[in-house]
């Protein structure tokens, strides 16, 4: 049949009534093309189902029971949870975690909006500037960089040095437990390239005329900045802000390998270094205590899941859609 | 037209790439297949690098005495080996054979993970003959033989003997506590940057030959602690409190060095540790390393006793045959102990420790073990409840914290008690 050559769709909203045949011609090729649709999606979901979902439903489950890994689980209902809030080593893995969080994210898009702003405006070099500072993030969260990082910061090591000419501490950062967080910290800003080259996408739709009636109207740069810039990137910043807090609350190998070898020792110096997830894989995988850690798991994703509902009940005071367009608040 | 054989088209590429992406996933890799006779079995152990390549020499050997069986190998530090170990053994997937120690074989025979191998004996597989100072029992748990001594350890001071010399002090049989940590002092103050002792306060093993000297011991026969949180309060304290004076090597100073262990790193000039890992710290030093009798609270009383680090199966391994004589291979062949050495503590059978003369520090490390023996300090060894291991690293963290003052003695000792507690009573 001659119609049904060109395809379904691009013939519907055109050929508001066409002929009984053609219609069921349409529906017939569009029925096809579905299935192949959700052919191709199988071996997705097929992963979906087995590797996420279906484990998170089964951590649901030993969240509520006690389970060794060896016995088969039994079910203690609440006990865990219980347990959690009495225990000082999960408030403490909570402390260091959320300090963590609320000094490494603001430092860390601090530092990458003021490298966007520097690379904004093209200059030479830009692209090899943009890479360089990229290349962190995608390396950053590596063991082999922290081991690299574990030795720079360790005493008599460059950092140790050069701190000894600002009068900074010396002795070493890694072994100190007040020295060994801002080691950390450190590391986590120093992969502020993902997030960079996101402000940079964002800087770069700010509309010119906007900075041109402004420096006609006499407004310096900083009021510049905090009245056309922040405004017009708060889309931009407000997704940084949630992803980069969703993703320090899973804060992993780095803590782990800064912390040093010879495992079984959860938390690093003076436990300084035990972030969440951690004591969550020392009690699940060395206490063989998997039951607890479940419901640490859950507790978390619930932590998180909270965090991001403030964020995005705060946007409304401060970050500005352009489709709602009244215009800089 | 066109349409419709376009979609048939996609669809049987798409039912294509389905099936063969399932086909991919069924075809998981397996494990220790027996075609053609051949076996695979996986070995893991903890150590450091120079017991790798021991290890690595020796099973070369083994693989050319028995062709038919080719060994897998993997290894870790200590503390990371039993997390991995665990989380293999979850999955049903644990190494065939594994270096196993007395601390740890209730904790994972009562779940029923290890191999039972008095089958294997009987079966003319493994032999118990020929196991010197009584070290085929050792791995005996309430009748089942869990693990086969592959070395004998006891505990041992490894000192500079340099520098305890320039001290005026020279360690010998029986002598005391007091002098022991007078020397330390000394030490300290006379030179900067090298401390009199490693900071050993958290050592199970440690507190459990002082316990021993007052007649006490860690751990009970009913599976409960045999000491008193005012027992810990005094040890840890008096421990804090050289600490703190500048006798014993700050706890900032001794993560930093990790792995190396603060006598290896030339940080302190003595410290409490089994007697094999003089053979380890000798490796990793060039300062000249010996080892001390243990000093004692009354003249004669050590507390030492013989304990030993073994080769044990798992409960779910395909070849138990294989095992059997890889573990027989290992602790018997001569051939095996002249690479070995006292990497792994003194050669656990005759033919071994006949075979292997000691030279360097094995040498020291075998005539400190004869010493010992011939004063006659040696006693049965501690029981290892299930859950040991929990309170051996309870006590290493804490005390940790509390070396870098992240949390007082006091809170420091219920803390472990109440997680000593929870394991034991597991």
């Amino acid at each position: 049949m001659s119609h049904t050559q060109t395809p379904a769709r691009a013939v519907a909203p055109r050929d508001a009534a066409p002929g009984r045949p053609a219609a069921t011609a349409r529906r017939r090729g569009s029925g096809r093309e579905t299935l192949a649709g959700y052919l191709f999606l199988t071996p997705w979901c097929i992963g979906i189902l087995l590797l996420t979902l279906g484990p998170m439903l089964v951590s649901l489950y030993l969240s509520f029971t006690s389970y060794n890994l060896f016995d088969s689980p039994k079910w203690v209902g609440l006990r865990n949870f219980q347990d959690m809030f009495a225990d000082e080593r999960w408030w403490k893995s909570v402390r260091v975690t959320s300090v963590f969080v609320l000094v490494a994210t603001p430092i860390k898009l601090a530092v990458a909006l003021g490298v966007a702003l520097l690379l904004v405006r093209p200059r030479k070099g830009q692209a090899f500037y943009r890479s360089a500072f990229y290349a962190p993030s995608l390396i950053g969260a590596s063991v082999s960089v922290g081991i690299v990082w574990r030795a720079l910061f360790s005493q008599d090591a460059v950092v140790d040095q050069a701190g000894r000419l600002f009068g900074l501490h010396t002795d070493g950062w890694i072994g100190d437990p007040d020295w060994s967080m801002p080691t950390l910290v450190a590391l986590s800003v120093w992969q502020f390239g993902a997030p960079m080259v996101i402000f940079l996408a964002g800087l770069k739709q700010v509309p010119r005329e906007l900075y041109e009636a402004a420096e006609v109207d006499g407004a310096s740069a900083w009021r510049r900045f905090r009245s056309i810039t922040l405004p017009m990137i708060s889309p931009v910043l407000f997704f940084n802000l949630l992803l980069e807090i969703i993703h320090s609350f899973q804060v992993f190998t780095s803590a782990l390998v800064i912390a040093g070898p010879g495992g079984g020792q959860a938390g690093g110096p003076g436990g300084s270094l035990l972030v969440y997830t951690w004591y969550l894989y020392d009690q699940g995988f060395q206490q063989l205590r998997m039951g607890y850690a479940s419901a640490m798991a859950w507790m978390l994703l619930l932590g998180i899941a909270l965090v991001t509902a403030v964020l995005f009940r705060t946007q409304k005071l401060w970050v500005h859609y352009e489709e709602e367009g009244t215009g800089v608040r | 037209m066109n349409v419709r054989r376009s979609v048939r088209a996609l669809r049987t590429v798409g039912a294509a790439v389905v099936a063969l992406g399932l086909l991919a996933v069924g075809c998981g890799g397996g494990s220790g297949g027996s075609a053609d006779g051949k076996v695979t079995i996986r070995y893991s152990w903890w150590g450091a690098a120079d017991r790798a390549e021991l290890i690595k020499k020796t099973i070369t050997l083994f693989e050319k005495k028995h062709p038919n069986i080719t060994v897998k190998t993997d290894f870790q530090e200590y503390g990371d080996f039993w997390t991995k170990f665990n989380t293999q053994a979850a999955g049903g997937n644990a190494p065939d054979v594994f270096q196993n120690s007395v601390a740890f074989l209730r904790k994972y025979g009562e779940k029923n993970l290890l191999l039972d191998l008095n089958s294997q004996v009987k079966a003319g597989n493994l032999s118990l003959e020929d196991f010197r100072a009584g070290l085929e029992k050792a791995g005996d748990i309430d009748g089942k033989l869990l693990g086969v001594p592959v070395g004998g350890n006891t505990f041992a001071l490894v000192y500079n003997p340099a520098e305890f010399k320039k001290v005026g002090v020279t360690p010998r049989l029986g002598w005391t506590w007091d002098e022991y940590n007078t020397a330390v002092k000394k030490i300290s103050e006379a030179k900067d940057g090298l401390y009199g002792a490693s900071d050993n306060g958290g050592v199970m093993y440690l507190y459990d030959l002082y316990l021993r000297q007052h007649g006490k011991a860690f751990f009970t026969a009913d599976k409960t602690l045999g000491f008193t949180e005012d027992d810990l309060k005094q040890w840890w304290g008096d421990h804090l409190a050289a600490n703190k004076a500048g006798d014993l090597v700050p706890a900032k100073k001794s993560e930093q060095v990790k792995p190396k262990s603060s006598v290896s790193a030339d940080l302190s000039a003595s410290e409490f540790t089994w007697d094999n890992f003089l053979v380890r710290y000798g490796a990793e030093t060039k300062t000249a390393l010996a080892l001390a009798p243990i000093p004692t609270t009354d003249g004669k009383k050590t507390g030492q006793y013989i304990s030993s680090l073994m080769l044990s199966g798992s409960a779910r391994t395909k070849h138990p045959k294989e095992v059997a004589q890889f573990i027989d291979f290992m602790t018997h062949d001569p051939g095996v102990g002249k690479i070995m050495g006292y990497n792994r503590g003194v050669l656990p059978t005759n033919a071994q420790f006949d075979a292997y003369t000691p030279t360097g520090v094995d040498a020291q490390v075998a005539a400190y073990e004869k010493e010992v023996a011939a004063a006659g300090v040696i006693e049965p060894i501690t029981p290892h409840p299930a859950g040991a291991d929990v309170c051996e690293a309870s006590l290493l963290r804490i005390y940790g914290e509390i070396a870098q003052g992240t949390t007082s003695v006091d809170k420091g000792v219920s803390t472990f008690f109440s997680e000593a507690k929870t394991a034991l009573g597991s």
